[in-house]
């Protein structure tokens, strides 16, 4: 016959509570959100969804862009990631040729330009 | 994270519908209409209408924003000129009389399919599908919304097929 198995136990670190009296390094339960983040968020998520209808525009359309160092290519446009960290494009001139598709870094970017249809 | 990204989205909606100059670091400059900052990387989308030409944009990521200097106030006019530019194609205009029989038939098909239809939303114009997918008027495939993305999936081709047989 098998011993059953023990469930061993967990050591629990309890950590004591801050200087302003709370908070065992736990985040306190979500307050509802005040008025005026309320407002900030609407704000926030019309923005965005402007700015994300403006990417969707952009997508396979001719573009120009400034980099650093004034370096200046054309390209066409592809996406975007969340954050514009990084823009694909597609068919991007450089002095060494065509390059079919390339990552341009978004830190590297300071604008670029395209003509709407 | 420079002085523009650090702004908050309200004052970012201020720059709305105006006629800015934005300083690019590295001594570049760009001039336009506000359509939007991205509240993620504050970048500032601008729209110039070069003569003769079609609409330009102009995207300038946050992290080169140096300074904008607002030079014009857009008046409702250019308000509504930039709101259309990026406004989701246009719909064919249904009559509410229109709307109300688009909906009903659509209701009875999917009842005959024995898909749950229920109506819902003021004045029941949203149809709602089994509890996880609702349709807005004109009922077509692209007013579909669910978290669900078969679900979405299936309904959609659903709907497309029922309107391309009966249109």
């Amino acid at each position: 016959m098998t011993p059953a198995e023990e469930p061993v136990p967990v050591p629990v670190l309890r950590l004591p509570r801050g200087p302003d009296g709370r908070g065992r390094g736990f985040e306190s339960r979500r307050r509802h959100p005040a008025r005026g983040e309320a407002e900030a968020q609407r704000a926030r998520a019309r923005l965005r969804r402007r700015f994300l209808r403006a990417l969707a525009a952009a997508r396979g359309r001719p573009a120009r862009f400034w980099l650093r160092a004034g370096v200046r290519v054309d390209a066409t446009f592809g996406a975007a990631d969340r954050e514009a960290a990084a823009l694909l494009v597609e068919a991007l001139r450089t002095p060494l040729g065509l390059q079919e598709a390339a990552l341009l870094r978004g830190p590297d970017v300071l604008c670029f330009r395209f003509p709407l249809p | 994270m420079n002085e523009w990204q650090k702004k908050s989205p309200l004052e970012w909606e201020t720059y709305l519908n105006k006629l800015v100059k934005v300083a690019v670091i590295e001594k570049h400059e760009c001039e336009g209409w506000v359509l939007t900052v991205d509240p993620v990387s504050a970048s500032i989308v601008l729209a110039t209408f070069p003569e003769n030409e079609s609409v330009s944009i102009s995207v300038v990521l946050g992290h080169a924003v140096e300074e904008v200097e607002i030079l014009k106030e857009g008046d409702d006019e250019m308000e509504q000129r930039l709101s259309c530019i990026f406004a989701p194609e246009e719909s064919k205009a249904y009559s509410p009389e229109e709307l109300e029989k688009r909906k009903n038939n659509l209701k009875t098909w999917l009842e005959t399919n024995h898909i749950p239809i229920t109506e819902q939303g003021e004045s029941g114009k949203t149809l709602c599908v089994a509890g996880v997918l609702t349709i807005d008027p004109p009922y077509g495939p692209e007013e579909c919304s669910s978290s669900n993305e078969i679900i979405l999936s299936r309904v959609q081709g659903l709907i497309q097929g029922y309107l391309e047989k009966n249109q």
